[in-house]
This record gives C-alpha cells, structure tokens and sequence, in this order.
C-alpha cells in the first residue's frame, strides 16, 4: 500500500488510497524528530483498520533544506586538486548584498583545516598532467581520518571529463571506512565551485538523511507486519519530479533538497490536466512565503528545471523543478518607510506572535487585511475550530495605516502591494523566460494562494484560475502519484560543425549515459522496458557561457536557434553551435491514484451558502455569500463577489468573476 | 496629485524587474566570459527626461555614471523609433574605454519625443590600443584603444555597418565583440518590450507621473539619511600608490560638509590629474560618491537619480578626480574610484563612527592577457579580470575574505571555464592567510592566484595598495599590501603595481591581493576554553 507523506512546518500531511478513494490525514508536525509525526499518522491508518501490507511509503522532506538552513550536517573533509583548496570559500568572489558595508559572507559548510589538496592535475581536454601517486593518496587518506570526519567529498579539476583521478581518491577513502561524495557521481559539469559546493552539501547531508530514513524504516517495520515491509519501500521525493529509493536518497542527499515544494507542483500537475488544462503557472502561497512555477505542458509530462539554485546561501546544481520564492504569504508584516512608501515582507509574523487577529501579534499582515476586507470567514479557519479576531485586527490597523483614510484603503493597499510582489514573482518565472502569462492557467493552492489568486491573474492578464479540489494537501496528492526519476547528465563540448561526426559522438555519450540509467533504475526494480527516456542536450553558440535546453531530435541545430530567438529575441544561424551537456531522464511509471468524480449537484449554489459577509473589492463594499466548498456540487455555479471556505483554504471570488464546480471537485474561475 | 503609497510600490518592482530582464538577456546571451561569467554589466531605466528610474543590482561603478551616457548621447545625437546609440569616450559620457554602452529611446504611441531610455553598458574584453585586453599602462587616451562617441549603432532597427565593420577593424577579438554587441542590442529590446507593455496597461499619464514619484521617493529617503548625519565638516586623505609612470603618490582629499538634509562633498586639494592611467573623469566621481550614500541608507531604496538631488560634488577639472583629455584613465575607473570610495568613508568615520568599516583591499587587481591562441590555429585573444581581496572590518563584525569589494562585484572566471577558452593555467587559488588587519573585528583576508602562461602572452597588471596599506579604524591594523611577482624559470621576482610587458610560454604570475583593514583594537587573547 502507497502511502504519501508531506512534512510541513506545522502539519504533516498524509494522502493514500482507502477502496480506490484518496483518503487525506493531517497530523501535528514534530519538528525535532519529523519521523515520529510520519510514525503517529500510520498508527492512526493502522487503528482505522485502512492499512495493509506490504508498505510503500513516500516522502517528501525538509530534512536536507533545513540541515543546511540551520547549519546541522555532518563533519565533512574536503579533497580537491592541489592549489584549489580554498575554492568552496572563494566562492565566485562576489558579495551577496551590493549596498551593504557591513556585508557577511556565509561560513563555508567546510574549514579550512578539514580541506587537503591532493598532488594531481588534468587539462582542460583530460590530458594527465599529473597522476596522482599511491603514497600521495595514502597520505590524504591519513589526513581525512586524522580530521575526525564522519564523511568525505572529493571533486577534482575537469573530473566530469575523466573521473580516474577521482575515482582513485574516493575508492581508497571509502576502503577506509568513510562515506564518500565524488563529484563526478553527484556533479559531472563543468564549473569547479558550483560542482565542489553541490558534492560538498551532499556529504554534509548524508549522516542528517540516513538517520532520518532510518528512523522511518524503523517506525514503518514496527507499526506493520515486520515481514512485510518490502524491501527499499521508503522512497523520498526528488525536487525534480520523480522518486528516489531510500538507497539513493541516503547516498545522494543532495537530491531531496526543496523536495516538498515539488510535490505541490506534480499535484497540481496532475488535477489540471484531470481539468483539461495544460499549460499552468502555480502559486503555492503559505505563511511565509510563495512558490511559484509554471509548466510548459503538462500532457507531455516537460516540467522547467533549473541547475541554477541557491539554498541558505549555498549553490546547489542539481536539476530541480524551477520553483521561484518570494517573501510574501499570509504572515508577512505590512509598514511604512521612512519616504512613507508601503512595504509587505519579507518580515514574517511566524506562527509567534502570528497576525493579529489570531490573538497576540500587533503588527498588519496581510492575513489582517483579507480578514478587514471581508475575504476571510469571521467564523475562523480550520472548519471554525480556528477562530479569528476582526475587531483586534482593526483595532491594531486603525493604529497602523500611517497617511491612509481607512482601515479598509489600508488594507487593500496590503493586498495590492503583496500582489505586486507575487506579480514580479510570477514574471521571473514567466516573461523573463520568454512565455506570455496570457496563455497559462493559474493553479491557486496553499492556505492563502486561492485568496489572491484573482486579482493576481487580472494583473497579468491570465484569463483563468483553477483551485484544485484538495489545496491543502496538494504536495502530498503529487508525491503520491509520483513517478520514479533519475536524471543523468555529462559534459561533453562538442563542437557541432562536421554533422557526421557529431552524430555519431553524441550516439556514443547517449549510449553511456544509457547503460549507467538502465543499470541503476534497474536497481529500483524496473526493466528495461518498463522506463522512459527523454533525451535532452544543453546548447548554445559556441562562444557563450549559458546553454539552453534542446530536446534530442533530428535536427537539433535549428530547434536551438528557435529556442535561442525565443528566449533572447535573436538568432544567428551563420554562427557554429556547441553541445556542452547531454541530458537523459529514465522514468519508471507507478501506479497511479486517480481523482474520483465529485458529487453532482445543480447549477445553483445556494446549499451551500452558510452566511454572508461584507466584502470590500476595489474601495465599494459588496453583500457576498460564504460558501462551503464540502457542500459544493460538480456543476454549482458560483457568481462573485463570493467567499469559498474549507478547512485549510480560502478562496475570494471578486466582482465580476464566476466560478464553477467541475466533476471533480475543482473550482475553476474566470473572468467572462 | 497626492501620492499613493501603494501605486509606488507597485511601480518601484515594476521599472526594477526591466532593468534585471535586461542583465538577464544580456549575460545569457553574450559571448565573452567577462560579461557571460563574470557579469561585468549594468542596465538601467531612464525618464524622457534621462533620469535614471531603475537600476539592476549590477556593478556599482557603472550605475552613478550612466545618467551622463544618455545626457551625452542626446546632447550628440537625435534618437528615432529603432535608433540605438553607442559611446565609450571617457570624455562624452563614458567611464573607460572597455565600457561600450548603448542608450536606446523607448517611443510610446505616436508621440514625438521618447518617453523612456534605456541603457546597456559592458565592459568589453578588448577594445584595441596598445595593450592587449586596452586596460595596460598609458600616457594618453589614444594608446588605450578605440574612443568611440556617440554614434549610431543602429538605426530604425537595423546594424549600421559602417560603423560595427569601423569597431570590428580595430580590436583584437572582433567575433567576439560582435557577438556581444549584439547581446547589448538584445538587452536593449527586451527592455524596450517591457516598456511598451506597461505604457499599454498602465497608460502614459500614470507612468510619467509615478516616474516621477519614484524620483522624489529617493530624494526623500537621502534627504533623511543625510539629517541623521550630524552637521559639521568630516575631511579625509588617502593616496593610491603610484601612476605606473613617475612613482610618487597621488593624493585624494576629500571634505564632506554635512548640513541638515543636504551635502557637500569637496575634492578640492586631490592631486593634479597624473602621467599615467589613474586618471578619473568626473562621471567616475560622482559613481564613487553616489555608491558610498547609497551604501548609508538602510533601506532597500530604488536607485534612482533623485538620490543625488541633495549630495553635491565638487571636483576641479585637470585633477586626479575630474579629468580633462587627453589624460589616459583605464584605471581611473578601477582603481582611483575604489580610492576615493576610501577616502569618502575615512572621512564619514569621523561623523558616523559606528556605522562604517575599515578599508578594504581597494583595488581591482586588474590582469589583463592577449596574444596568438596556437590550441585554436592562431586566433588572436583578449582576456580580462579583476581579483577580490579582503574587505574592512567594521562595529561588530569581521570583514569578509576573498571578496570583491566596494565599486566592483564582478564574479571569477571558473578554472575549468578559463583553461578552456585561452592558452593559460592556473596553479594556485587560494585563500591568503593572516593579510587581513588584526583587530578586534580583523580585516578579511585576501587572494593568492598563480597563472601559467602556455603562449607567448603580453600581460597588464593595474593594480594599487602595493606600497601603502589599507587602513585600520578605531585602533584596528592595517591590511597587508598586495604583492605582484613574475616567476620564470623557477626564480620570482617583483612586479610593479602597474605595468605591461611580454611573457614568453612558461611565464608564472602571481598575484597576492590586499588584506582588508581592522576595525577596533584587539584584546588580549583568552585562554582557550576546553571542549569544542
């Protein structure tokens, strides 16, 4: 039986399939030890008598992202080429805040002390300059023990074109007894500080994610028939997509880092495609902060990947689903400046002291704002067993609102300049990459997303929302359904002028890269026949430092001018090209959930109608119905301005737009 | 009309997020590792007016000067719909050679005058002259490369090609300077596009007038910043080290003359404008001023023209601070701006003590290299960068090491990048341990770099803080100098702090960069305490 887990700050969310229905379990978070809460919600399943074996169960995590956040992975020794000791804390020599006299740099994850540069060197075409000796490597070997490191990454110069001094290093460290990461097994692309800094954060994860998966096989074991658990049946979710073993994912932590907000972006994949829509942009907005990411088309499955993504100050080069954050979600608190502009974020209330109509904080947040403006229940969040203060929060802003003439202009101001945040968000991922909003849908999820998401979609001219039928529990809907992923990658700077030639060498490096995703998929249980591969290349003129994404095909010159002069508005066909990555995804398919049909209902709504509110849109006030969306039948039409409330999401639907139930329980809203 | 708080808000992330598309467009696109990989660019949004509205978080020296690339383009030329300008001149809006920028004006509607500019500036790996990589040491403008005023680059939308085939004849590198000039002309567009797309949903009214706003926001947010000051007159000199050409020092004066919301910062006593290349125009001074108030305010303020409303600079012409032709200045730019930036903060140290750091290594360490690429059957190259260092410490903190400091932010050129793209290997790239100032918050640390030439390559060094060390405040001790050495044949031997010469194959330079200096005295070591 597949079970989904997604740990959040403060709730762990559960999905998994009773008689075919997907069943959804919210349990506490324990942040100290976060595999106890995955421990009490199986107990829970178990008592109802829902369980049976064998177990798989499915993670996604912050165990990684919040080791490094907190500066809580292991005691690392770092080998790299002699002379290039230091290059995890060089850095790119840049200063993170340009403005900033008193500007910190962040320690690296490795002193100095514990880094020992190995006597070997390569050219940039792999010629030996230098071999490494056996006493050489027996003298680094010594150093690394004597460091007291409990784990070793080693990344050597131009290793991603031929890896044997490397694999000669970590070969002798892993016979003494350490873990190793090499960088040609993590990393194998060029860039030496990018590819030191990835290996780096896995071997500093790897003691912080085996106790982790170890803990949850335990409490897996113990809470079912022991001798049904299967084999490798905890897998961890991959913030590109697709599943790992807890094999992999404890020798390649580095992979599971952003893995939770992955799975919201795989969730509401899928409901949009059940939806019938296939090019999305989501907007996952929480308490602190919004993610937002957007799929090209989500029928052939191509989700935007980055390798370019810091974590905690940190560069981490593995391919992720290219999820952009800001600092703007429900708590963040709204000021003004000194020149007496408005501010919203990235300052957060937290859960302590809260906004301030949850009963201690004093400071406006935009939840205070949505409550003024009529957009949240009075009745409170969490099916009312979270009761919200509305008099506390004008009392507070009345203080607050600065120049403004009412606490309701105040708070539409919040609103408005939070959406200008998300707005510019939206844009990075969208406009700056060279797709026109206009064309996508937006997937509304999170707490607050379905709150803002329409006059979000109004400022850039998107024409339709959609807020997926379990929004709360999104991330954990997409881990579920997730497909197991391994991404390989090599560097291979070919020059593409003699096709011939071309053709057959990229056959070659695809042939490689090939045999090493067969063998270790099969390691994850599936035939060769059973996985897909989609093959991809990095390309750019030759000359340039940025590649572009270019699916393998047979004319694989001109899709890359297409895509040059998409992105960049120009092409340059008399210019030679260059291959400088292969890329090639192995997918095994896993069975797959589905969406069952919601309860039909008619055309009106009016069931489902629990009360009304004041509701204050663009300065007018307006009498608005509260609906509640359990109440909701497939077919219900909804006119706003009106108000959607379920247990951990609200959804504001503004004048002039109509909303409707779909079969399955989504609410799709757009403005005629 | 009354300003609303939230509109200008809204509008501050909207000009900004143009100005960023445009880097993005640029370092994406362009050809040579310096803009690609070192992001040696800036892009900026200007009124009708040439105010600047927005700025990408780029690099600090370009963004005070480039308001005076539009005003000297429009004062040249008159712009069309599809019309681009292009300017180095130093002595016509420019900063240094190497630094092309293009102004484009942004047409909305049928009106007849532009409502917007934009601007694009790189710095270029070569732009001909005597020197390989135009950055070595000089005597006049026209031994550091091609000096371009303001011309048209293209017009209605088209590649004027007289004038690309006239820049393309006279630089080393010319495929590559193609390539990059037409990554600036991409950079341009986008900006433009963006432009256009909020004149059609805002409207040209509301984006004048919040313009505007933004303008006076900044203005304001100075204004306050200088009131915190308190009211008197703060002087301070610093030297940097030599000319490259007659050895002596070359002094920066500086008195900032604080009252209630408004400044003025003298350089009247700087030295006379010098023989060698450390020669800044007067764009590069306001640039260092601009960047050292900007640093003040502790918010994240737009970078707008109206931060300069209340700061008033005086620089007499013919000095070391403002120029006249035909005065070399590559290292004006590089090197004397990262001075004055010294000087202004020595002096403020005395106004607002608790506020400001000791110096950092203060220089760029600029290396340039060029010569015949036999790996690639004798192409000619060009190859540029500069080198972090340590930065000052400050109240309550230490200063960083290995870091780019102040008027610069570029990034490295990777090794695995480097060795791949020109003749050279590099042999060490390390941490300089124990250059920062001992204090009781110590000067950062700087950079040894070793680079093996594998050609016969003709090398540039400019580079200061060789002699005179970067100072300590409150009782801290100064940085270590750099150091700059040639090791040939096994034997090293000293380098000047800026010169050019010829480099068989098998040349080693090194390069030992500045520690930053400490900020307050140390105190006695305690004994160690047991355990972890």
């Amino acid at each position: 039986m597949r079970i989904a887990f997604d740990t959040g700050g403060t709730f762990t969310d559960c999905v998994y399939l009773r008689d075919g229905r997907i069943e959804i379990l919210k349990v506490p978070s324990t942040p100290q030890h976060p595999a106890e809460a995955i421990g009490n919600a199986l107990d829970q399943i178990f008592a109802s008598g829902a369980a049976d074996s064998p177990l798989d169960l499915v993670c996604g995590t912050t165990v990684g992202t919040n080791a490094l956040l907190e500066r809580r992975g292991g005691r690392v020794a770092l080998v790299t080429t002699s002379g290039f000791e230091d290059v995890l804390e060089i850095g790119r020599q840049a200063r993170p805040r340009l403005y900033d006299l008193l500007f910190e740099k962040p320690e690296p994850l490795v002193p100095r002390a514990r880094r020992f540069g190995l006597r070997e060197r390569l050219d940039y075409s792999g010629g030996v300059l230098t071999a490494p000796s056996r006493s050489e490597i027996d003298r680094i070997v010594r150093a690394v023990i004597r460091s007291g490191a409990e784990s070793a990454a080693v990344c050597l110069l131009f290793s991603f074109i031929d890896p044997s001094h490397e694999k000669a290093i970590a070969g002798a460290l892993a016979k003494a007894g350490l873990h190793v990461s090499a960088s040609y097994e993590i990393l194998p692309e060029y860039r030496e500080f990018e590819r030191t800094s990835t290996t780096v954060v896995n071997a500093y994860l790897v003691p912080v994610m085996s106790d982790y998966l170890s803990q949850i096989e335990r409490i897996a074991s113990a809470s079912s028939d022991p001798g049904r658990m299967r084999d490798g049946g905890v897998r961890v979710m991959h913030p590109n997509g697709g599943v790992l073993s807890s094999r992999v994912a404890a020798r390649e932590p580095v992979r599971t880092i952003l893995s939770g907000p992955a799975g919201g972006v795989l969730g509401a994949q899928y409901v949009s495609q059940v939806a019938g829509f296939d090019r999305i942009i989501t907007l996952d907005m929480g308490g602190t902060s919004t993610d937002v990411s957007l799929m090209e088309s989500g029928i052939s499955g191509s989700l935007a990947t980055t390798s370019e993504s810091i974590v905690s100050g940190v560069p981490v080069s593995v391919p992720m689903l290219d999820i952009h954050t800001v600092g703007a979600g429900g708590g963040s608190l709204a000021r003004f400046d000194r020149a007496g502009a408005l501010r919203v974020g990235p300052e957060s209330a937290g859960a302590d002291p809260g906004p301030i109509c949850y009963g201690r904080g004093t400071s406006p947040t935009v939840t205070d704002a949505n409550l003024v403006l009529g957009r949240l229940p009075g009745s409170g969040l969490l099916g009312g067993s979270f009761a919200l203060d509305a008099r506390r929060a004008r009392q507070y802003m009345n203080r607050a609102r600065g120049p403004m003439r009412s606490i309701e202009e105040f708070a539409q101001g919040i609103v408005d300049v939070a959406n200008a945040v998300m707005e510019k968000a939206v844009r990075v991922i969208s406009v700056e990459r060279g797709h026109d909003p206009r064309e996508y849908t937006l997937v509304a999820f999170g707490g607050a997303g379905a709150l803002h998401a329409c006059e979000l979609a109004a400022a850039l001219e998107i024409p339709c929302v959609l807020v997926p039928c379990f929004p709360g529990a999104l991330s954990a809907l997409g881990i579920l359904r997730a497909d197991v992923t391994k991404d390989l990658s090599r560097t291979v700077r070919l020059d593409v002028r003699n096709p011939v030639q071309w053709r057959e060498n990229l056959q070659t490096a695809f042939s490689a890269l090939e045999r090493e995703g067969h063998s270790q998929m099969r390691g994850e249980g599936f035939s060769d026949e059973a996985i897909r591969i989609n093959r991809a290349l990095d390309m750019r003129y030759s000359g340039q430092s940025y590649d572009l994404v270019v699916p393998y095909t047979s004319d694989i010159i001109a899709a890359f001018h297409v895509a040059h002069e998409r992105r960049y508005g120009y092409s340059d066909r008399a210019r030679s090209t260059e291959v400088v990555n292969i890329r090639a995804r192995f997918t095994g398919r896993t069975a797959k959930p589905a969406l069952s049909k919601w309860k039909v209902g008619g055309q009106n709504p009016k069931e489902a109608a629990v009360s009304k509110s004041i509701v204050i849109f663009a300065g007018r006030r307006f009498t608005a119905n509260i609906y509640d969306r359990s109440m909701l039948g497939a077919g219900n039409r909804i006119a706003g301005p009106g108000v959607v409330t379920e247990y951990s999401a609200t959804t504001f639907i503004p004048p002039g737009w109509t909303g409707r139930v779909d079969p399955y329980g989504n609410l799709i809203v757009e403005l005629p | 009309m009354s300003v609303n708080p939230i509109r200008l808000e809204i509008f501050k992330n909207l000009f900004h997020s143009v100005a960023e598309e445009m880097g993005a467009a640029l370092r994406r696109s362009a050809f040579s590792p310096n803009i690609k990989e070192r992001r040696d660019y800036s892009c900026a949004v200007f009124s009708g007016a040439g105010e600047v509205l927005a700025m990408g978080d780029h690099m600090p020296v370009h963004l005070g000067s480039m308001p005076m690339s539009v005003s000297a383009a429009l004062d040249a030329l008159t712009l069309g719909p599809g019309d681009v300008a292009l300017l180095n001149d130093p002595y016509a809006g420019g900063t240094h050679l190497p630094d092309l920028t293009m102004v484009m004006p942004v047409y909305a509607g049928r009106s007849s005058r532009p409502m917007f500019y934009i601007a694009s500036r790189a710095h270029h790996a070569d732009i001909g002259g005597a020197h390989a990589g135009s950055m070595g040491l000089s005597r006049e403008i026209y031994e550091e490369g091609l000096r371009v005023p303001p011309v048209k680059i293209l017009e209605g939308g088209r590649i004027v090609r007289d004038i690309m085939s006239m820049i393309l004849a006279n630089v080393r590198t010319p495929r590559e300077r193609e390539g990059d000039l037409t990554a600036q002309i991409a950079s341009c567009r986008t900006g433009e596009r963006r432009l256009m797309g909020m004149v059609k949903k805002y409207g040209r009214r509301e984006l004048t007038t919040y313009g505007k706003h933004l303008l006076d926001y900044s203005a304001k947010m100075m204004a306050s910043t200088i009131y915190a000051i308190p009211d008197g007159v703060y002087r301070a000199t610093d030297f940097l080290d030599d000319d490259g050409v007659t050895g002596e020092p070359q002094r920066i004066d500086v008195a900032i003359r604080i009252q209630g919301r408004s400044v003025v910062v003298d350089f009247s006593g700087s030295a006379p404008q010098c023989s060698g290349s450390v020669n800044a125009v007067a764009a590069i001074t306001q640039s260092a001023v601009f960047y050292v108030f900007r640093c003040l305010l502790d918010e994240d303020v737009p970078a707008t023209s109206g931060l300069m409303r209340s700061i008033r600079v005086i620089a007499p012409l013919g000095t070391i601070v403002n120029a006249r032709p035909p005065a070399a200045v590559a290292g004006g730019n590089v090197e004397t701006s990262q001075r004055i930036v010294d000087t202004l903060l020595r002096a403020l140290a005395r106004a607002i003590p608790s506020r400001i750091p000791a110096a950092s290594q203060g220089t760029m360490n600029n290396l340039s290299l060029g010569g015949i690429d036999l790996r690639r059957g004798g192409a000619p190259f060009a190859y540029y960068e500069t080198i972090g260092g340590g930065a000052g410490g400050g109240p309550g903190r230490k200063g960083a090491s290995a870091t780019q400091s102040h008027m610069t932010n570029t990034l490295n050129t990777p090794t695995e990048v480097l060795e791949h793209a020109y003749p050279v290997r590099v042999l060490r790239y390390s941490l300089r341990s124990g250059s920062g100032g001992h204090a009781k918050f110590s000067g950062g640390g700087g950079i040894v770099r070793e680079i093996e030439m594998l050609a016969d390559v003709q090398v540039g060094i400019l580079s200061d803080r060789r002699k005179l060390q970067p100072y300590g405040l409150s009782g801290g001790n100064p940085g270590l100098t750099g150091k700059n050495e040639i090791i040939l044949t096994g034997r090293a031997r000293p380098l000047p702090s800026k010169c050019t010469f010829y480099a068989p194959a098998g040349t080693v330079i090194r390069i030992e960069t500045p520690g930053g200096g400490g900020w307050g005295r140390a105190q006695r070591k305690r004994k160690k305490k047991s355990g972890k």
